[in-house]
C-alpha cells in the first residue's frame, strides 16, 4: 500500500524533526511549560516510530475505506469548529443556519461570544478568518451535497470545565478551577486562535495523500495553504506582540508543548519562540517542511484525549461521519 | 484528456467568483495601477503537453524556483549565497548575480529573513535529495540591483519606479518585504497548481509540506507590511501594483490580490470565493519570473531560461 510508504518516509522525518526540536528545547525553554515539557520527555520513546493511521475501527458505520467523501468530511466538522469559533468572535453570532444541516448527529455551538478588541488590527484578521473558514464550510458542503455531515455539537466555550479551559489548563497557561476566556481580550482571542491553526495545516498535510480525486487534491490544497496563511498570521501576530510581552511567546510554546503531549511520541508542532537569530513563525521539519497529522492525531488535539475515544474536548458528542476515533497515542 | 476538461471547468467557475471578489476589491480601493494592463486573452492558459510530464519534471521546475527564492533570501539575510555543493545538476548552471546584505533596522524582520532563507535553503536540499542524479543545476540568476535588473524591471512594470530608476530590494526593511512580497505569493500558487501533476503519493505530501511552508512565509511577509502599512500607506499601495503587474503577465483570470482591506476586514491571505488560494500553471509562473506575457524561455530573474523540461512560459 501506498500508505506504508508514507508512514516509512514519515518515521524518517520523525527523526530529523526530533534534532531541530531537540535544539529548540537546549536553546530556550524556561517557565511556563515546564511540567508539560517534563511529560512530554517521558512519553517521547525517541526511535519507535509512531504515526497511528485513521484505519478502521470497531463503530456502529463501518467504512471500509477512507473514501474522498469521508475525508472531506472529516474536514468538514474542523471546518465547523473553526468557522462558529471566528464567527462568533469577530461578529458574535453563528454562521448561517442553512451552513449547518446535514448527516448524522446535528448539535449547536455553545460558549462563543464576540471579543472587543483593543487593536482594530486585530479585529480586521478576526474578521478575514471568519470570512475565509465560513467560505471553507460553504465550498465542502457545496462539493459534498447530500453526503455533507451536519455540525456537531461543539464546546467553544469560557466556562472552568470547558475546552478552551482544558487546553489552557494542560498547556499550564491557568491552574486548577480557573478559566481560559479565549473572548477576554486580544491576546487570548490570539492564544485560541494558535490552538487551532497550525493543526489545520497538520491535518489538511496528512490527508492530501488519501484524496484520490484531483480536483478535490487541488482543492484540498487550497484549503490547505488558506490555513497556513492564517496560522503564518496568528503566530506573526504572537510574535511581533511578544516582543513587548514576552509570556506570549511562552504559551505559543506551551501549547504547543501541549499538543504534542497529546498526538503521540513524535514532535509534530513548535510555538514561535526564536531559534538562534531566526525567528520561528514557520513550524518546519529539517527538511522546511510543514508536518502532518493522521485523522486520529488530529482527533486527539480535537477530543483533547491522547487515547482512542469518540468524542470529547471541543466535539462533546464527537464528530459526524466515518472517520471518528482518536488515535491510540497514549 | 477528461482530467483536463474537468479541472479547467472547475477553474473557469472559480474565475468567475474570483473576478466578482476582485472587483469589489478594485471599486473599493485600486487608484494606482500598473502600467501594461490587463492581457485579453480569453483562453485560460492551462499547460502544454502535461500528459508526458513526470515527477521529476515538477519537481526539477520546483527546484529552479526555490533556487531563486533561496539565492535572495540567504543574500539578503546573510551576505553570501548558497554553497556550490548545493548548486550543481544537469543542464546549463548558472551563478546568481547581485545579491547582498540587507541592514535591516527592525530587528524582526532580520530574524524572520533568517528564518526564511533557512527554510528555503532546505527545500533546495530536499528537493535536491528526493530527485537524485536528475536534479537540475542552478541556473543563471538575476537578484541584483541596476536599472535593468529583474527586480527593477518588476518595480517599474508595478508603477513603483519611473524610467531609468532602480529598485534596490537590499536597501531598506520596506524594500526588502517588497521585494519578498514579489515572490511569496506565486510560489503558493506554483505548488498548488502543481499538486494534481504529481503521481507519487510522498513527493505529493511532501509537496503539500512545501505549498504550506511558502504560505506561512507569504503570510509572514503580507502581516508584516500589513502592520507597517499602517503608519506608511504606501507599502500598501505598494501590494497592490505589484499585485495587478503580476495579473497583467499572467493571462485574463485574476490570480493575485494585494493586502488592502476589504471593507472591515484585511486581506492577509489572498483567495477566491470559496476561500481557497489560487492556481497557477507552470506557464503562467514562468510569465511571472521570465516577466513576459508571452511563450518565451529565458528573461526577467532567469536570464538564460530555468533548467529542465519545463522551461516556456504561456502565451497570454
Amino acid at each position: 500500500m501506498n500508505h506504508d510508504i508514507v508512514l516509512e518516509v514519515l518515521g524518517a522525518c520523525d527523526k530529523r524533526r526530533e534534532e531541530r526540536r531537540a535544539f529548540m528545547k537546549n536553546a530556550g525553554l524556561a517557565v511556563a511549560g515546564a511540567t508539560v515539557l517534563a511529560a512530554c520527555s517521558n512519553n517521547d520513546g525517541f526511535g519507535s516510530v509512531v504515526t497511528p493511521t485513521p484505519s478502521p475501527t470497531p463503530s456502529p458505520t463501518p467504512a471500509p475505506t477512507s473514501s474522498d467523501q469521508d475525508v472531506l468530511n472529516f474536514a468538514l466538522n474542523l471546518e465547523y469548529l473553526e468557522a462558529q469559533f471566528y464567527s462568533f468572535a469577530a461578529n458574535g453570532t453563528s454562521i448561517p443556519i442553512s451552513l449547518l444541516s446535514g448527516t448524522g448527529t446535528p448539535g449547536a455551538p455553545s460558549g462563543g461570544r464576540q471579543v472587543t478588541f483593543t487593536d482594530p488590527a486585530v479585529g480586521r484578521y478576526a474578521r478575514e478568518i471568519a470570512g475565509d473558514e465560513q467560505a471553507h464550510v460553504a465550498f465542502l458542503r457545496s462539493v459534498l451535497g447530500s453526503f455533507a455531515v451536519a455540525q456537531p455539537a461543539l464546546d467553544l466555550s469560557a466556562d472552568v470545565n470547558g475546552a478552551f479551559s482544558t487546553a489552557a489548563r494542560a498547556a499550564g497557561l491557568i491552574g486548577a478551577g480557573q478559566a481560559f476566556d479565549p473572548y477576554a481580550n486580544d491576546q487570548n482571542f490570539l492564544l485560541a486562535a494558535f490552538i487551532f491553526e497550525d493543526v489545520g495545516v497538520t491535518a489538511y498535510k496528512g490527508a492530501s495523500p488519501l484524496i484520490t480525486n484531483k480536483t478535490y487534491l487541488e482543492a484540498a490544497a487550497g484549503i490547505l495553504a488558506a490555513e497556513a496563511y492564517h496560522a503564518g498570521l496568528i503566530r506573526t501576530t504572537l510574535y511581533r506582540k511578544g516582543l513587548a510581552m514576552p509570556s506570549l511567546i511562552d504559551a505559543t510554546e506551551a501549547i504547543s508543548n501541549a499538543r504534542d503531549s497529546l498526538d503521540g511520541s513524535s514532535d509534530l508542532d513548535q510555538g514561535v519562540r526564536n531559534i538562534g537569530n531566526a525567528s520561528n513563525i514557520v513550524p518546519t521539519d529539517s527538511n522546511g517542511i510543514a508536518y502532518s497529522r493522521s485523522a486520529g492525531q488530529v482527533q486527539n488535539i480535537a477530543y483533547l484525549n491522547k487515547a482512542a475515544v469518540d468524542r470529547g474536548g471541543f466535539f462533546p458528542t464527537g464528530v459526524n461521519g466515518a472517520i471518528k476515533l482518536s488515535a491510540a497515542s497514549a | 484528456m477528461n482530467h483536463d476538461t474537468e479541472v479547467l471547468e472547475v477553474f473557469e467557475a472559480r474565475a468567475q467568483r474570483r473576478a466578482e471578489r476582485r472587483d469589489f476589491l478594485k471599486a473599493f480601493a485600486m487608484t494606482a495601477v500598473a502600467g501594461g494592463g490587463l492581457a485579453m486573452a480569453t483562453r485560460i492558459p492551462r499547460a502544454d503537453a502535461q500528459a508526458t510530464l513526470t515527477d521529476g519534471d515538477v519537481l526539477n521546475f520546483a527546484l529552479n524556483l526555490e533556487y531563486l527564492e533561496a539565492q535572495f533570501y540567504s543574500y539578503a539575510a546573510t551576505g553570501v549565497g548558497l554553497t556550490p555543493d548545493l548548486l550543481t545538476g544537469t543542464g546549463r548552471p548558472g551563478v546568481a548575480l547581485g545579491g547582498r546584505q540587507v541592514a535591516f533596522s527592525d530587528p524582526a524582520v532580520a530574524a524572520y529573513a533568517n528564518e526564511i532563507a533557512a527554510d528555503e535553503k532546505a527545500h533546495v536540499a530536499f528537493l535536491r535529495n528526493a530527485i537524485g542524479a536528475t536534479a537540475v543545476a542552478q541556473p543563471q540568476i538575476d537578484v541584483s540591483v541596476s536599472p535593468t535588473s529583474a527586480f527593477s524591471n518588476a518595480a517599474r512594470a508595478a508603477g513603483l519606479i519611473g524610467a531609468g530608476a532602480s529598485f534596490d530590494p537590499y536597501a531598506s526593511d520596506e524594500n526588502f518585504l517588497l521585494g519578498a512580497f514579489i515572490f511569496e505569493d506565486v510560489g503558493v500558487t506554483a505548488y498548488k497548481g502543481a499538486s494534481p501533476l504529481i503521481t507519487n503519493k510522498v513527493f505529493l505530501e511532501a509537496a503539500a509540506g512545501i505549498l504550506a511552508v511558502e504560505a506561512y512565509h507569504a503570510a509572514l511577509v503580507r502581516t508584516t507590511l500589513d502592520v507597517k502599512g499602517v503608519a506608511m500607506p504606501a507599502l500598501i499601495d505598494a501590494t497592490e501594483a505589484i499585485s495587478n503587474a503580476r495579473d497583467s503577465l499572467d493571462g485574463s483570470t485574476d490570480l493575485d490580490q494585494g493586502i488592502r482591506a476589504i471593507g472591515n476586514a484585511s486581506n492577509i491571505a489572498p483567495l477566491d470565493a470559496n476561500g481557497l488560494a489560487f492556481s497557477r500553471s507552470a506557464g503562467q509562473v514562468l510569465n511571472i519570473v521570465y516577466l513576459n506575457k508571452a511563450a518565451v524561455t529565458a528573461g526577467g530573474f532567469f536570464p538564460n531560461g530555468v533548467n529542465g523540461t519545463i522551461v516556456t512560459s504561456a502565451a497570454n
